[in-house]
C-alpha cells in the first residue's frame, strides 16, 4: 500500500517526463542524496559507527563511486548506443595520464579544469576510434576496441614523456586543491567523488532521455531504419563515442587522483575492460540506475567472500575468493541473459512493480 | 473489400490526379545487385496531394523502388527529381530532411524503446537543442521537448493508440506495431509518405482502421502518399492512380479503373477480371 | 646478404608461431562455422584443457606409469574434461539462448569465460606448469650460406605439422560428410535447421566437444613452449585479429591468418621495434586488424554484408 501512484495524476508533459515522475520514488531519492551529502559526512566527523574508519570510504564508497561513473559512460556507448567496447581501461588511462600531464605541466590550470581537459582528451580520442564504428560493427568493432586497449597499455608503459621519465613507472597524483579546497582525509575524498558523480549522473539521465539518447537507442536497434528518418550515424555514434569517453576519461582522472594517488598503467589494463562491461551488463544495459547497481555488486563480491567466510570461520584464501568472483561473475551473466537480459535494474524495476500492487497479488 | 469504402466518405469536388503538380518522378531508373535486374528502365511520377498505388507480383522491385525514392538504394542509371531538384541518387538524410517518409514492410520500429519514444525520433529533424542544451535540460530543452510531445500526442490521438503509448513496441501485437510505426513516419511531417504494404497481416477491422487513417492523413494533411498494397479492394477504393510493375517493369500506369481493365495486367498479376 | 639471414630466421620464427595462433584460432572457426556462435571462450578452453593435462600428467607419472602410458592416460582425462564441459556448455549456457542474437550469445560466451578461467584453476591449481611433449631444442640449417646458420625451433616445426593435419582433416569433414554438412546448415540458421529435423543440442554438444579436444592439442604445443599458465588466456586473445584476417568461417583462413598476424607482429618487432619503444608485440596484431578493418569491415574472407530492409 505504500508504493501506490492512486492519485497522483500528471497534470503536465514536464511532469510525465520528469526522471522520478512517482513521488515515492522521489522521496526515496531525497532521502538517499540527504543521507549521502550530509548524514555520512557527519557520521565521519563525529566517528560514529563504520563512518569513523577510513576503510568504508576507501574501500567502498570511493571505488563505488568512480566505478559507477565509468560504468554510466560505458553504458552510454555500450547500453544506449549499442556499440559494444572492450577498450574502457585504455580510455580511463587516457583520462588519468592526461590529468597528470595538465597538472604537471601547466600547474597554473584549476585542477577541475586538469581533470575535465582530460576528459576533453579521452573524448577526442574516443572520437578517433569511433571513426571506424560507421563501417565497423558487432563482434568486429569489439576486436578494434582491443586495438586501442592494448595500445594505450603499451603507450603510457613504454613512452616515458607520459609518466615524466619516473623510472619506476608509477606517478603520483598531484595535491587535491579544488579553488582553495584542499582535499585529503578519505571522508573528503568521498565528498569530493559524490559532487562530480551526481552532476554526470544527472548530466547522463538528461541526455539519455532527450533526442540525442533516443538517436543513440535508433542507431542501437536498427540503424538503417534510423538513416532513413533523418538520424545521422555519423553523429549519433560519434556523438555516442565522444560523450562515453569523456565520462570514462574522468573517472579515470577521478580514479588516480582521488583514489589511488599514485598508479601504474597495469591498473587501466584489460582487466579493467571486462570488469566494466560486466558491470554494466549485470547492472543493465541501457539503465543510468543498473551502473550503479552493477558497480556495487562487482566491488562488494570480492569483499563479501572475503569477509564473509571468514566470519564463519571458515577463511578462503586469496586465491580462492578470485576465483570464485571469476566464477561467480561469470555464471552471473549467463544466468542474467537467459533470465532478464535487463540485468539488475529490470529486476528493481519489477519488484518496484511487485511493490505497488502489494500487499495483493495482483 | 468495397465495404471499406463505404463506411468511409471521399469528398467529391477533389481536382483530377492529372491536374496537379509532379511532386516527385523517376526517370529511366535501372536498379541491379550484382548480376540481378531489380528494376528495369521505370519513369513515372507522384502528384502533389494524390494517393498513388504501386502494385504487382512479388519481386517486381516495389519495395527496391520506394527503396530508390528513399536513398537508400542508389540506382545505376536514372535521375529522381524532388520537388523540382533533379538528381542522379537520392540521400537517405535529404530525402528525410526534404520530407521524404516511409514505413517498412517488415516494422523497422526501435524495439527497444517505447511508442512515445519511437514517435519522438521522427521529431529529430525538426528538434534544434544541442547536446550542451539537452545536457542541462532544463529550460530551452525542456520547452523544446514538451512542445514536441504536444505535436506527438496528436498523432498519438488520432491514431488512436494512447493506451499503449509507454509499452516497449516489441510487445505489442504486429498491428499496432504497424499503426506506431505510421505514427513515427506521420511525426516527420512528411511531404510524402512511402507507405510499404501498410496493411499486411491485418484483419478487416484493422484494415478498415488503417485506411481511416490513410485517408484522413491525405484529406486533412494533404500528405501526398505513395502506396504498395497487395489487397486489390484497398487499391482501387484509396488510390487516386495505380502504376503496376511486373519482374522490375512498368506494365502501367493510370487510374485504378484503367489499369484493372488492362490486359497486361491482368495477365501478369490480377488473374480473373473483378 | 648481410642481413637476410636474420631477416630468414625471425621470418620463420614468426611463421611458425604465428601458427600457433592458428591452433586457437581453428577452435573459433569450427564453433562458428558450425553453430554461428562466435566463442569468446576458446582461450579459456586451451587453458582448462592445457591444467587438466598438465596435472593429471604430473599426477600418473608420481604414480610410477612409464611416461608413455601416462601422456596417453593424461590426454584422455584431458579429453573427458573437455567433453564435459562442452555438455555443460551446450545444456546450460547455450541451449538457453537458442534462437536469441548473435550479441547475446557472444556475451554469453564472455560469461563463460571467466566460469571456465576461475574453475579450471580452483580446481587444477593456478601455478605455472612446465609442460613437456615435444622437443624444445632446434636446428641450425644453411650454416654453409649465412654465418650462424638459420635457427628453427623444433617446437614450432612440430606445431606447424599437427596444426597442418587438423586443418585438413577438419576441411574435409566439413566439406565431405553429412555431420560436416549439417552443421553448415545450423551455423546459417538455427530455426530452420530445427524445422528441417537437425538436432541442434546434440550438434551443439558435437561441436564444442570437437573444439574443445582442438584446444587440447592447442594446449599440448602451448604448454610446451611456454609452461601450462593463466597468461595463455591473454595470447588466445590474439587470435581473434587472426579471425579477422583469415575469416570466421574459414578452416585454412585460419592459417592464413595466423601466419599473417606471427610473422607481421615478429617482423614489426625488430625492425620498428627500435624506433618507438619497443614491446609493439603487444599490440602490432589488433592494430593490424584494425587497419585491415577499416578497408573491407567483414575482414579478409568474409562475406560482403547485404543490408536489407
Amino acid at each position: 500500500m505504500l508504493y501506490r501512484e492512486a492519485g497522483q495524476f500528471k497534470t503536465s508533459y514536464a511532469a510525465d517526463m520528469a526522471i522520478f515522475p512517482i513521488r515515492q520514488d522521489r522521496i526515496g531519492l531525497a532521502i538517499l542524496l540527504a543521507f549521502a551529502f550530509v548524514v555520512v559526512p557527519l557520521l565521519a566527523y563525529f566517528e560514529i559507527g563504520p563512518f569513523g574508519h577510513d576503510y568504508i570510504f576507501k574501500a567502498i564508497l570511493i571505488p563505488f563511486l568512480i566505478l559507477s561513473l565509468a560504468a554510466i559512460g560505458l553504458n552510454i556507448l555500450t547500453g544506449y548506443c549499442g556499440q559494444i567496447s572492450l577498450g574502457g581501461g585504455a580510455f580511463m588511462a587516457i583520462g588519468a595520464y592526461a590529468a597528470y600531464n595538465f597538472s604537471l605541466r601547466i600547474p597554473e590550470l584549476p585542477l577541475l579544469f586538469s581533470i575535465l581537459l582530460s576528459g576533453g582528451m579521452a573524448a577526442f580520442v574516443g572520437i578517433l576510434f569511433g571513426i571506424p564504428s560507421l563501417r565497423i560493427k558487432g563482434l568486429y568493432l569489439a576486436v578494434a576496441t582491443l586495438a586501442a586497449q592494448f595500445f594505450f597499455d603499451w603507450l603510457f608503459l613504454r613512452v616515458p614523456w607520459f609518466t615524466n621519465y619516473t623510472p619506476s613507472g608509477s606517478v603520483n597524483a598531484p595535491e587535491l586543491n579544488f579553488f582553495g579546497w584542499v582535499v585529503n582525509t578519505p571522508a573528503e575524498r568521498y565528498m569530493l567523488a559524490l559532487m562530480f558523480v551526481t552532476v554526470f549522473a544527472v548530466i547522463a539521465k538528461n541526455l539519455t532521455r532527450g533526442n540525442i539518447g533516443r538517436q543513440w537507442m535508433a542507431i542501437r536497434d536498427m540503424d538503417i531504419a534510423a538513416e532513413l528518418m533523418g538520424i545521422r550515424p555519423l553523429y549519433a555514434k560519434l556523438s555516442a563515442f565522444a560523450i562515453s569517453s569523456f565520462f570514462i576519461g574522468v573517472a579515470g582522472a577521478l580514479w588516480a587522483f582521488v583514489h589511488l594517488g599514485s598508479w601504474e598503467p597495469l591498473t587501466f589494463n584489460i582487466e579493467r575492460s571486462f570488469q566494466l562491461l560486466f558491470m554494466v551488463i549485470i547492472g543493465g544495459l541501457g539503465s543510468i540506475l543498473g551502473c550503479f547497481l552493477g558497480a556495487a555488486f562487482i566491488l562488494i563480491l570480492p569483499i563479501f567472500l572475503d569477509q564473509v567466510p571468514h566470519a564463519m570461520g571458515v577463511p578462503l584464501s586469496v586465491e580462492t575468493v578470485s576465483h570464485l568472483v571469476y566464477i561467480i561473475t561469470g555464471a552471473l551473466i549467463c544466468f542474467l541473459l537467459i533470465v532478464e537480459p535487463h540485468g539488475f535494474a529490470r529486476l528493481w524495476a519489477i519488484a518496484k512493480e511487485k511493490l505497488r500492487l502489494w500487499p495483493f497479488p495482483y | 473489400m468495397t465495404a471499406v469504402a463505404m463506411t468511409l466518405d471521399r469528398p467529391a469536388a477533389v481536382p483530377k490526379a492529372e491536374e496537379r503538380e509532379i511532386l516527385l518522378s523517376v526517370e529511366n531508373v535501372s536498379l541491379s545487385f550484382g548480376g540481378v535486374k531489380a528494376i528495369r528502365d521505370v519513369s513515372f511520377d507522384i502528384r502533389k496531394g494524390e494517393i498513388r498505388a504501386i502494385i504487382g507480383p512479388n519481386g517486381a522491385g516495389k519495395t527496391s523502388m520506394l527503396n530508390v525514392i528513399n536513398g537508400f538504394y542508389h540506382p545505376q542509371e536514372g535521375t529522381i527529381t524532388f520537388k523540382g531538384q533533379r538528381r542522379h541518387r537520392m540521400a537517405p538524410y535529404i530525402a528525410a530532411s526534404q520530407g521524404i517518409a516511409r514505413t517498412f514492410q517488415n516494422v523497422a520500429l526501435f524495439k527497444g524503446m517505447s511508442t512515445l519514444d519511437n514517435i519522438m525520433t521522427g521529431r529529430t529533424l525538426k528538434m534544434r537543442t544541442g547536446i550542451l542544451g539537452q545536457a542541462v535540460y532544463w529550460g530551452w530543452s525542456q520547452k523544446e521537448e514538451i512542445r514536441h510531445r504536444e505535436v506527438v500526442e496528436r498523432i498519438i490521438d488520432f491514431l488512436e493508440i494512447e493506451h499503449i503509448r509507454k509499452t516497449p513496441v516489441g510487445k505489442l501485437p504486429y498491428g499496432l506495431q504497424k499503426r506506431v510505426e505510421l505514427g513515427r513516419a506521420l511525426a516527420m511531417e512528411p511531404e510524402l509518405l512511402l507507405l510499404d504494404e501498410p496493411m499486411a497481416g491485418m484483419n478487416l477491422e484493422e484494415k478498415q482502421d488503417m485506411c481511416r487513417f490513410i485517408l484522413d492523413v491525405n484529406d486533412q494533411l494533404g500528405t501526398t502518399i505513395a502506396l504498395i498494397e497487395h489487397d486489390m479492394g484497398v487499391v482501387m477504393d484509396l488510390s487516386d492512380r495505380v502504376v503496376v510493375l511486373d519482374h522490375g517493369v512498368k506494365i502501367a500506369d493510370g487510374t485504378p479503373d484503367e489499369v484493372q481493365r488492362n490486359q497486361n495486367v491482368i495477365d501478369a498479376y490480377l488473374g480473373v477480371t473483378r | 646478404m648481410e642481413g637476410l639471414g636474420p631477416f630468414l630466421e625471425v621470418l620463420i620464427g614468426g611463421l611458425l608461431a604465428g601458427v600457433l595462433y592458428s591452433l586457437v584460432a581453428l577452435g573459433f572457426v569450427l564453433i562458428y562455422k558450425a553453430s554461428g556462435v562466435f566463442n569468446f571462450a576458446q582461450g579459456a578452453m586451451v587453458l582448462l584443457a592445457g591444467l587438466a593435462l598438465v596435472r593429471s600428467l604430473d599426477f600418473l607419472v608420481a604414480k610410477g606409469l612409464p611416461f608413455e602410458v601416462a601422456v596417453v592416460g593424461a590426454l584422455l582425462f584431458a579429453g573427458a574434461i573437455m567433453a564435459i564441459t562442452a555438455w555443460l556448455i551446450e545444456r546450460y549456457v547455450l541451449g538457453p539462448l537458442l534462437n536469441q542474437s548473435e550479441m547475446t550469445l557472444f556475451m554469453s560466451t564472455i560469461g563463460a569465460t571467466f566460469i571456465i578461467e576461475g574453475a579450471a584453476q580452483m580446481l587444477f591449481g593456478s601455478d605455472v606448469y612446465p609442460l613437456q611433449l615435444y622437443p624444445t631444442d632446434a636446428w641450425i640449417i644453411l650454416d654453409e650460406v649465412f654465418p650462424g646458420g638459420i635457427l628453427i625451433s623444433k617446437l614450432d616445426v612440430w606445431g606447424a605439422v599437427i596444426a597442418g593435419v587438423l586443418v585438413a582433416g577438419l576441411a574435409a569433414f566439413f566439406q565431405w560428410t553429412r555431420t560436416g554438412r549439417a552443421l553448415r546448415a545450423v551455423a546459417d540458421d538455427h530455426a530452420a535447421a530445427q524445422s528441417v529435423g537437425i538436432p541442434i543440442n546434440w550438434i551443439w554438444f558435437v561441436v564444442w566437444l570437437i573444439a574443445g579436444l582442438v584446444a587440447v592439442v592447442a594446449a599440448t604445443v602451448w604448454g610446451t613452449k611456454l609452461g601450462v599458465q593463466f597468461s595463455i588466456t591473454f595470447l588466445a586473445l590474439k587470435a581473434l585479429p587472426v579471425l579477422i584476417i583469415g575469416g570466421f568461417t574459414s578452416i585454412p583462413g585460419a592459417i592464413v591468418g595466423g601466419l599473417v598476424i606471427g610473422a607481421g607482429e615478429k617482423l614489426a618487432e625488430i625492425y620498428l621495434g627500435p624506433y618507438i619503444g619497443g614491446g609493439i608485440e603487444y599490440w602490432f596484431a589488433y592494430v593490424l586488424a584494425l587497419a585491415v578493418l577499416l578497408v573491407r569491415p567483414q575482414g579478409l574472407f568474409g562475406e560482403r554484408i547485404i543490408e536489407r530492409i
